[in-house]
């Protein structure tokens, strides 16, 4: 008799330990009343969500789009005009912005899905830039290069009750807590799903997969929509926390290859790994940007303020930034080519393998 | 996903959070350092560093926290919130680009910390109602009407070329010049955005040439201005007058490449040869100290950090003291006089006298407006040399 | 016609720049499989060698291919040696990244040496020209095509006559057959990698009289070697060398027909069409 088998990744431990973490981060804005910490937070989920997103099509299918920042900026741009412009709020604009990133996903992919390797990622930047240009040069629509600056959030209310007035970080806290947690399940879903079995059958090998009639476009569409589904989320709820969008920062190469990033580093078609990508990078960036590990080297008392060395660092490390996030994405892909979680489980599997050997002897 | 280490990270640096000593105020800084903007980022950083020191000189312990944006508004607002609630600094002084500054302005007024802009160029930063937001740049708009009234003064244009980057100051001078030369009753017979950094910008301007314009007029950064105007020597085209709106067309450099920027006109905030008092001093200071002459963002930033720290020293470091101090009062220096006005629809701005400088002979003079003049301007554009 | 003569010709001109880097992106393309997305850093690096040499050495921009050439050939090879090589038989996400993370270091450490002030090389000629009936002729700009062809044309000759150029072209053509008839293939990156990361050097140092120089200058260097390549065909050093100067052209008569803010569109547009319909590009042989 066959056992009933749990789906890949669902032991009871991982389950229980996952609940836990989300319970934690639920009441981590009652525990932390500090605006900067929530930001940080709020960054963090937006990029578990774009990295997770891309992970679904980047990850389990192979298909490296560096191009993701199209879906972002339809999300972002689409909430809000409609919300300057129409006054639609972003609840309902939502729905448009969804639906409009999933046809263009579609379209673009079917288009773009016969090209192979280096060309579907270069085409996949063609898209973007293509998108960004025309966010650039249609100024009727998108106010071009001065940008859109959202007006203000209308207050939520369900059945008459005002349920929150969007005027803290804490909405958006939990907006982008429930989306990241949704995306992290629809992944989990989706690892043991026929179409994720598919897609990692595409992955591995194109012609193979193909010769057992599993139809390649098809596959890759259904998870390039779902993927830029997500990634619209992201890029609406950035627009209405930030405040302010313009081509650059809304569709720019810049925001593709920060997605890419994220999923990479953590390391592709695992369920976390976007997850971990996405704290590292995002405390890194910020710990580094804002001079803040020069202040913890100083203030647990390995350098003195007031050295050349404080000094030196409190000048320059906040200039390096982007320096040494260079080198540090460099080491990962040179040291741990499957990204940090996959190089962290490779530490760990190789211990225990000398550990029973030890044990064997 | 266990416990996140960011959580963990956020909550040991609250713990680690230097307390502020008494005799020090705080004052937050909100600049480009990396990035794109950057190069302009680092006349800001200059002019404030000039002016940490004659802060300290009069006896104003200040402590700034230096924050990078890198050009983008959402890690501006990272900045922001930091500032304002780690760091909890009396006010802020950015930052360089419009965006990051639009951003960063809400934030201020919804911590009500004061936020002195010193060189953000667009309108709507000051039009939003913000209760603590204070700005001593001028606008967009003033950076084009200074030049219509010297060209409309000096001669009598009939039309117009505009020739504008694709960014955020670039078509907002575009649709501006536009607008006020048509109210001025100059035919607008050319208009385009190009997109800056383009090695090749030989098309536009044969189109431009085809159109025989009176003024060109042109919103560029440092190096395409350099660029557009060696082309337009190739080119040879020759119009009555070349005007460029601030950034690319005041700077150093720009001045120093002789054949191409001789009789060329530009609106700017400042300029080191400015009868206002202590102007020259100041631009002596800056070339010594960073081996260059300053531009007029440098003195702006040294004004807006200036007047943040003298105030917030007042104030004592409260807030809203701070606020208090910056709407009454009034300052006069380097940088002519300053006062945060309400007019117009604008709150909390400063009504600032826009400057037009030529360059002759690789060297800049005020020209315009007449009161203020160091040189006679070179009316018409006498031809390439 | 006037208008459509003197945008044809700039265009012209400035695309020869543009095949030396689409010829040094595809080189390294064809022989590692590799795609870099820091060429257009290296594009930056080759201008700041010419702006130091011109104004330390005062040696002429135009004569500083001579100097550029070998300095980024070593720096590409070193990169080669102790980088790149290690992800050969990466994951091709993994190699792309990693070229991204190496511009990113470039381009950052310039800037923490040199500043990020812009940089401008005045030549006597910077802004020189000559007339030939209503059409204008940059003199430096016909300099340095004509430096650009001669280059193209000793890389030809490299390429078609020399054992290691053959060499190198049958490790662009089948990797493993070149490894089999006893090519040293390691060998063959090291050099590619060199000479791709020289052309688009020796294409920053000619561009730099008649432009400007700041330590993010490449980013735009590189899309466009990515569009040369695609449509002359990934590997095909015949390919980027036309593709360059088609992209040159068209840029330039969409800025002067359509207008100078959507040019860039129009190159993107054309890019995507030629990945969708002809994918092995103009050039190149198809490799499905």
């Amino acid at each position: 008799m066959a056992r009933p088998r749990r789906p890949r990744g669902l032991s009871v431990l991982p389950v229980a330990a996952g609940v836990a973490a989300v319970v934690l981060l639920a009441l981590l804005p009652r525990l932390v009343d500090s605006p900067y910490a929530l930001h940080l937070m709020v960054t963090f989920f937006l990029a578990v969500i774009m990295g997770s997103a891309w992970n679904l099509i980047g990850g389990y299918g192979g298909q490296y789009s560096v191009g993701h920042a199209a879906y972002f900026g339809i999300g972002a741009y689409t909430v809000l005009i409609l919300l300057n412009t129409g006054g639609l709020a972003p609840w309902w604009g939502l729905g448009p912005a969804l639906l409009l990133a999933m046809v263009v996903a579609a379209v673009v992919g079917s288009i773009t899905f016969r090209l192979r390797g280096p060309y579907f990622v270069l085409a996949s930047i063609a898209v973007a830039e293509i998108m960004r240009l025309a966010a650039l040069n249609w100024k009727d629509l998108t106010n071009g290069a001065e940008g859109i600056l959202l007006s203000s959030v209308p207050p939520l209310e369900i059945a008459g009750r005002v349920v929150t007035r969007f005027d803290s970080k804490v909405p958006y806290y939990y907006t982008g807590l429930g989306l990241a947690v949704l995306v992290v399940l629809v992944t989990v879903w989706f690892q043991g799903s026929k179409v994720g079995y598919y897609l990692q059958a595409i992955r591995e090998d194109q012609d193979a997969a193909n010769s057992l009639g599993i139809p390649l476009t098809l596959y890759k569409n259904v998870a390039l929509v779902l993927s830029a589904f997500f990634t619209a989320c992201a890029g609406a709820l950035y627009g209405l926390y930030v405040g302010f969008i313009d081509p650059q920062t809304a569709v720019g190469l810049d925001v593709s290859v920060q997605i890419v990033l994220t999923a990479i580093i953590g390391g592709i078609g695992t369920i976390l790994g976007p997850v971990v990508g996405a704290a590292l990078l995002v405390a890194l960036s910020e710990g580094l940007r804002s001079n803040v590990l020069t202040d913890l080297l100083v203030a647990v008392g390995i350098v003195n303020p007031d050295s050349a060395v404080g000094g030196f660092l409190r000048d320059n490390l906040s200039h390096a930034h982007m320096l040494i996030y260079g080198v540090l994405v460099a080491l990962t892909i040179l040291f741990m080519p499957d990204g940090v979680l996959g190089g962290v489980k490779n530490q760990l599997r190789r211990r225990r393998a000398r550990a029973s050997a030890g044990g064997a002897a | 996903m266990r416990s996140s280490p960011l959580a963990v990270l956020a909550t040991a640096l609250l713990a680690a959070a230097p307390t502020t000593s008494r005799a020090q105020v705080k004052i937050g800084v909100v600049n480009s350092m990396t990035g794109q903007a950057a190069p302009i980022g680092e006349n800001l950083t200059n002019g404030i560093k000039l002016a940490e020191e004659d802060l300290k000189a009069k006896g104003i312990q200040v402590q700034l926290v230096w924050e990078d944006d890198t050009g983008k508004p959402q890690v501006g607002l990272s900045a922001m919130d930091k500032l304002a609630t780690r760091d909890r600094v009396v006010g802020v002084v950015g930052a360089y680009t419009s965006a990051v500054t639009n951003a960063i302005a809400k934030k201020a007024e919804e911590y009500k910390v004061p936020l002195v802009n010193p060189v953000a160029a667009k309108e709507e930063i000051t039009r939003q109602g913000h209760k603590y937001v204070f700005r001593v740049s001028a606008t967009t708009a003033d950076y084009v009407s200074i030049l219509l009234d010297m060209a409309t003064t000096l001669g009598k244009p009939r039309s117009i070329a505009i020739l504008a980057e694709n960014t955020d100051f670039g078509t907002s001078g575009r649709s501006s010049a536009k607008a006020q030369a048509e109210k001025k009753g100059i035919q607008v017979v050319f208009e385009e955005s190009y997109s800056p950094g383009t090695p090749d910008y030989r098309s536009t301007l044969v189109k431009v040439k085809e159109k025989k314009p009176d003024l060109v007029f042109m919103v560029s950064y440092v190096a395409d201005a350099i660029t557009l105007m060696r082309q337009s020597r190739e080119l040879q085209l020759v119009p009555m007058a070349f005007l460029g709106a601030g950034a690319g067309f005041s700077t150093a450099q720009f001045a120093s490449e002789r054949n191409i920027s001789h009789a060329v006109f530009s609106s700017t905030q400042w300029t080191p040869d400015v009868s206002w008092t202590g102007a020259k001093a100041f631009g002596e200071r800056y070339q010594k100290r960073f081996g260059k002459e300053p531009t007029y963002h440098a003195a702006n930033a040294y004004i807006a950090m200036m007047i943040m720290g003298e105030t917030a020293a007042k104030a004592g470091g409260d807030r809203e003291k701070l606020a208090a101090g910056l709407r009454a009062g009034s300052w006069d220096g380097l940088f002519g006089p300053v006062k945060f006005q309400d007019y117009g629809g604008y709150q909390n701005q400063n009504r600032h006298q826009m400057l037009v400088e030529q360059v002759q002979d690789g060297k800049y003079f005020t020209v315009w407006p007449a009161a203020l003049q160091t040189a006679r301007p070179i009316w018409p554009f006498p031809g390439w040399k | 016609m006037t208008v459509f003569l003197q945008s044809l010709l700039s265009g012209i001109l400035v695309g020869g720049a543009y095949a030396l880097i689409g010829v040094g992106l595809t080189i390294i393309f064809g022989v590692m499989r590799i795609i870099n997305f820091a060429h257009g850093d290296l594009v930056m690096l080759g201008m700041y060698a010419a702006y130091f040499l011109f104004t330390l050495g005062h040696v002429d921009p135009f004569v500083s291919v001579v100097f550029v050439f070998p300095l980024l050939f070593l720096f590409g090879a070193l990169l080669q040696k102790t980088v790149i090589n290690r992800v050969l038989d990466a994951l091709p996400q993994n190699q792309i990244l990693l070229t991204i993370g190496i511009g990113l270091i470039i381009s950052n450490t310039m800037m923490l040496l040199f500043t990020s002030d812009y940089r401008i090389i005045s030549t006597s000629y910077s802004s020189g020209s000559f007339r030939v009936g209503e059409i204008s002729v940059s003199t430096p700009l016909l300099l340095s095509f004509v430096i650009t062809a001669a280059v193209t044309a000793v890389l030809y000759w490299f390429l078609m006559k020399t054992d290691t150029g053959q060499a190198i072209r049958a490790t662009a053509q089948d990797r493993d057959a070149a490894q089999l008839m006893g090519v040293n293939v390691k060998r063959m990156s090291v050099l590619a990698t060199g000479i791709g990361a020289g052309l688009a050097a020796v294409a920053g140092a000619l561009i730099s009289p008649t432009y400007y120089i700041f330590p993010q200058v490449g980013q735009p260097f590189t899309l466009k070697a990515f569009v040369i390549v695609v449509l002359g065909g990934m590997g095909s050093v015949l390919g980027a060398t036309v593709g360059g100067v088609l992209i040159g052209a068209t840029e330039s008569l969409a800025g002067a027909y359509v207008s100078s803010g959507l040019k860039d569109l129009v190159v993107y547009v054309l890019f995507l069409l030629i990945l969708l319909f002809k994918p092995a590009g103009l050039f190149g042989k198809s490799r499905a």
